[in-house]
């Protein structure tokens, strides 16, 4: 066996915390010198979660039990903003599917096809240079009303997209217009914007030591088993990120939503994502109280699943840092 | 140019103070009166895009020079984005000076107290001379005048002389709203037949504006002056039930609007006839190019013989902030920008037809703008009192309108279904 | 167990591994391009619509403009309401290069902390940390307003820049974090050993090792705080004081007459200086990490 072949090592839950049984004096005062450094270096950080996300996210709390319209103070009415969510309000159902179905499967298909691009991308760097601009090109577009011409232009009827399927015999006809097609081509221009996701991962890839990828080689290992054991477990802290994130960020999907459609979350509600019913209900409707309730319903879904992906991250995350 | 921008930039270095202050004063701004050397800023907030901006920079000009010692200093945003900036100003304190107001937003910024009071101007710094009675009246609201309407549009409906020749068919020659559903079924069908990618119209009952003709037609507006619910859910239904005929096939198919979206099928020349606000007509023309130069303007459907269900809507209102600390120069502006003949020269009819009839007069008005006036003039027996000024949340009642009205188009909703929704959507927002 | 000392120095590859890479080269490229079209085909159309005249947009759906004009470049420089192209740009950049700065240092700050140093209550920040990645902004974006509003500080830059200076933005902060527990302890433990506190370790061997995390973050950041809309909507009245989103949208109005073809040229034109800056970062990427310099 290999004296670098890659283990799979099981890493203390949470960021480098030991079991401590005992401490003697010197250790007491090594916390106390690590507690004090602690805090110096996250001076800043608390400073603004204090102050800029602290405090507001308990107003918002608070505002999810008051009917606020930001004109007359807010009026408390206990649960029923809750309540009418979930039994009397049918775009939120509505809303909460979409967004479900775009997560669930437009998450995957991002993460895999950033991750591909990456590997392709970090088999060889000469030429890659051109090829990693072009790749991230599409992000760099932002959420400007062009990304919403452009999109919609692609999926028009004989667009770009309808001729090209129709060539092989798939007549689907526009996109947009077609109810049941919106949301893949929403889940299509996240993919299209894959440049940030592919360049941590190519971050990622270039952090591996290349050691590693000898020694592995000098012990016959094919391409694939090198993926296996090398690359995917070296990775596996930035694969963890990125899932964490793009998870995260497609619930929060607002921005395209909201050119595409123009602000509408249209045709029929078929754009009209979690953030950007919220965002409606809250600044168009002048119902703060209500958008604030689903806000909290959001934010407690995602932490539901950022707790079960950090519970798993030990069977499958291997921390270098960890090693001792 | 450059000694406007020169201009603002000088006076810009105000602003942040200017908004500080804004938000810190206290009671109403009542003015110690206005001192014409006291050297004054103001600001001004418009929602338009870069065309109307340079107007606005031509009017300032000319304000100036009338009152060397008030400074304005003026921004601007699409129409969304300057509504999500008031709101958020309203909540935080410190509404700019002067601004467009938009009717359906009146009642609630004046019942909670945010605009002031123009009443006690009017006849002083702002002159009633050209504005009738009725115009006056539509800012009325919550015992005070809110809002001074600068320009008026009326519902009618346009159509594309230059289309109906292409595809063979004659214009809607009037006539009621069966008729209408008529005439868009055979217009559809021998626009189609000729192979034209043409339709007569679209679902006109996605509208709400039609939904209160045909109320008003009854006698009934939409809300009472308290904002009650004035219709049953058996109006509504009725009402969309009379699209059915024509949403199958004859009417411009949802998915095809979409696909226009933010344009619709008549400012891409693939419907015939739609009704709208008269003083969309110049949007539209400018969509369709160059090949279109021009537009027929009739009145709608009619729903009930002799009814006066038309009625003159603001298209543009102008309101002070109560927290103003220069009322009286405030006014004077709203004066300025509505009434006088320099505006009307400078704006035409960029903002609408002006209300004021000075300005109407200095106003030079284009082949298109000519068609409005007459067609306002041609429907004054058609025309009614204004309903009550629009219940607050109102903008979102005409969304979900139309979005239902959307849904409806494509088929994923009932007409049953669409009346439960709206009613439990107006419940939730009205209360 | 170290990894052992296998440098190797030159490649002495066999003769039928050089075809074979050869071939494989060929593929690589054949492969990228193909993906290269079809990513790039969007933006390439994006970029032949800035000759399209305004009232082309509603009909000519294809790639070749019908009536190609240089009319749009025109109408962009000549800025809008008054103020000159170069100062949105202007703008943006002096935003962008402030949140580049402050988030780096924040969030580089805040990640020791959290990956290297044992101290007290570090599990329940991390955890704090990590929730507010989950918070939808909007709903704190209202208090947040109220209370710049209250200091003062609307229509001036603070209320944008501020925030990044105070690593409120969690991704960084776990970008980082997750960079940093992936070094080795091995350098941290012989500076120690050298007598280096925190700080020395973090400026001295953390920082350089981490350098991929940092050029990626900057990237973002830059590139985010650029095309940032939201936040410069909210707190910035002046047209002067504009980014170049919020001023790309004045071309475009409901009410009045809109003018695409404005708007996807300035579109293009905001593209380019960000492409450039991401053209130029990005090769620090390819230098990748010294690990090498982690032997026994």
């Amino acid at each position: 066996m290999s004296t670098t072949e890659t283990r799979r090592v099981v890493t203390a839950q949470g960021p480098g915390r030991p079991a401590r049984p005992k401490a003697t004096p010197a250790q007491r005062r090594r916390t106390l010198r690590e507690t004090r450094a602690g805090y110096t270096f996250l001076l800043p950080w608390m400073i603004g979660f204090l102050g800029l996300t602290v405090g507001p996210m308990a107003y918002s709390l608070y505002l999810s039990f008051t009917s606020y319209n930001l004109f007359a103070p807010p009026k408390w009415v206990g649960f029923e903003n809750y309540i009418r969510l979930f039994t009397d309000d049918p775009v939120f159902v509505q809303s909460a599917t979409i967004t479900l179905v775009y997560v669930v499967v437009g998450t995957p298909i991002k993460l895999a096809a950033a991750l591909a691009v990456a590997l392709l991308l970090n088999y060889r760097d000469r030429g890659a240079a051109f090829f990693r601009s072009a790749f991230y090109a599409p992000s760099l577009i932002g959420a400007s009303v062009s990304v919403a011409i452009v999109w919609r232009a692609m999926f028009n009827t004989d667009g770009p997209v309808d001729s090209a399927l129709s060539s092989v015999g798939i007549n689907l006809g526009g996109w947009i217009g077609n109810v049941d097609l919106v949301v893949p081509m929403m889940i299509l221009l996240a993919v299209w914007q894959f440049g940030a996701t592919m360049v941590i991962f190519l971050a990622g890839l270039k952090q591996v030591p290349k050691e590693l990828y000898e020694a592995a080689e000098m012990d016959g290992a094919g391409a694939l088993r090198r993926f296996k054991t090398v690359t995917m477990p070296m990775l596996s802290p930035v694969v963890f990120f990125n899932l964490l994130l793009e998870l995260v960020g497609a619930f929060q999907v607002f921005a395209s939503a909201y050119i595409i459609s123009n602000g509408t979350g249209g045709p029929a509600g078929m754009t009209n994502f979690i953030t950007l019913y919220l965002y409606k209900r809250g600044f168009s409707d002048s119902q703060m109280g209500y958008a604030s309730a689903i806000g909290w319903i959001v934010m407690i879904v995602v932490a539901v699943i950022a707790v079960i992906l950090f519970r798993t991250q030990k069977s499958w995350v291997h921390y270098s840092g960890d090693d001792r | 140019m450059l000694r406007t921008t020169k201009f603002l930039a000088a006076t810009a270095v105000t602003v942040a103070g200017g908004l500080a202050l804004a938000g810190c004063s206290t009671g109403g701004g009542a003015g110690d009166g206005y001192d014409p050397e006291e050297e004054i800023t103001l600001n001004f907030a418009f929602w338009g895009n870069d065309e109307r901006a340079q107007l606005y920079d031509q009017a300032f000009e000319a304000f100036q020079e009338e009152h060397p010692n008030i400074t304005i200093n003026s921004s601007f945003l699409d129409f969304p984005g300057f509504w999500q900036k008031r709101q958020t100003e309203a909540a935080g304190g410190g509404l700019p000076d002067v601004m467009q107001f938009d009717y359906s937003y009146l009642r609630q910024y004046a019942e909670n107290g945010l605009l002031l009071d123009l009443e006690p101007y009017l006849g002083e710094e702002i002159s009633t001379d050209s504005l009738s009675d009725q115009i006056l009246d539509i800012g009325r609201v919550a015992d005070g005048n809110f809002g001074i309407t600068t320009s008026t549009n009326a519902w009618g409906l346009f159509s594309n002389p230059k289309l109906l020749e292409t595809v063979g068919v004659e214009d809607f020659a009037g006539g009621t709203a069966d008729d209408y559903n008529q005439w868009i079924i055979d217009a559809t069908k021998t626009a189609q037949d000729g192979g034209h990618e043409v339709w007569g119209a679209s679902d006109w009952t996605g509208r709400i504006q039609l939904f209160e003709l045909q109320q008003r037609a009854k006698g009934e507006d939409l809300f009472t002056e308290d904002g009650e619910p004035n219709f049953t859910e058996e109006d509504l239904r009725a009402f969309w039930e009379q699209g059915s005929e024509i949403r199958e096939e004859a009417a411009f198919p949802a998915a095809k609007a979409e696909e226009v979206f933010p344009l619709g099928g008549f400012d891409t020349a693939q419907v015939l006839s739609e009704g709208t606000w008269d003083n969309f007509g110049a949007g539209y023309l400018a969509n369709l190019g160059e090949e279109y130069t021009e537009l027929t303007l009739q009145a709608p459907p009619v729903f009930e013989e002799g009814a006066q269900d038309l009625y003159l809507k603001p298209s543009m209102l102008h309101s002070v902030a109560a927290t103003t600390d220069h009322p009286e120069a405030a006014a004077m502006l709203v004066d300025f920008l509505v009434n006088s003949e320099e505006s009307g020269e400078i704006f035409g009819t960029n903002r609408g037809l002006p209300a004021s009839t000075t300005a109407l007069e200095a106003a030079e008005l284009d082949e298109l703008s000519q068609q409005i006036k007459d067609y306002e003039e041609s429907i004054a027996d058609r025309l009614g009192d204004a309903p009550p000024v629009p219940v607050v949340g109102y903008g979102t009642l005409e969304e979900k309108f139309r979005q239902i009205g959307q849904e409806l188009g494509y088929g994923t909703i009932t007409v049953d279904a669409a009346v439960e929704q709206f009613f439990s959507e107006m419940d939730a927002t009205l209360n | 167990m170290t990894a052992t000392a296998l440098v190797t120095t030159g490649k002495p590859a066999p003769r039928k591994k050089m075809t074979r890479k050869k071939w494989q080269t060929v593929v690589w490229f054949v492969a990228l391009i193909a993906i290269t079209l079809v990513v790039i085909y969007p933006l390439v159309w994006l970029f032949a619509s800035t000759f399209k005249p305004n009232s082309e947009f509603g009909q000519n759906q294809g790639l070749i403009p019908l009536e190609p004009t240089l009319q749009n470049y025109a109408t962009i420089m000549e800025g809008i309401g008054g103020v000159p192209m170069w100062r949105f740009f202007m703008n943006s950049l002096i935003l962008a290069v402030a949140a580049v700065v402050g988030t780096l240092f924040s969030s580089s700050l805040a990640a020791y902390a959290f990956a290297r140093v044992k101290f007290k209550g570090l599990g329940i920040f991390f955890s704090a940390m990590i929730g507010t990645l989950l918070l939808p902004v909007h709903v704190v974006i209202i208090p947040q307003y109220i209370w710049f509003n209250k200091l003062g500080l609307v229509d001036t830059f603070v209320p944008l820049i501020l925030p990044k200076f105070l690593a409120t933005e969690a991704f960084f902060v776990f970008l980082m974090v997750q960079f940093i527990r992936n070094l080795p302890r091995d350098m941290d433990e012989a500076a120690r050993i050298d007598g280096a506190g925190h700080g020395r370790i973090f400026w001295s061997v953390i920082l350089p090792l981490i350098k991929p995390s940092l050029i990626t973050g900057a990237i973002f950041a830059f590139i985010w705080t650029w095309n940032d809309f939201l936040a410069p909507l909210l707190y910035l009245n002046s047209p002067e004081n504009y980014p170049l989103p919020i001023a790309l949208n004045l071309y475009n109005d409901q009410t009045s007459t809109s003018d695409y073809g404005a708007t996807v040229t300035a579109s293009f034109v905001a593209l380019i200086p960000i492409l450039l800056f991401f053209i130029v970062f990005q090769r620090f990427l390819v230098n990748g990490v010294a690990t090498q310099g982690l032997k026994g």
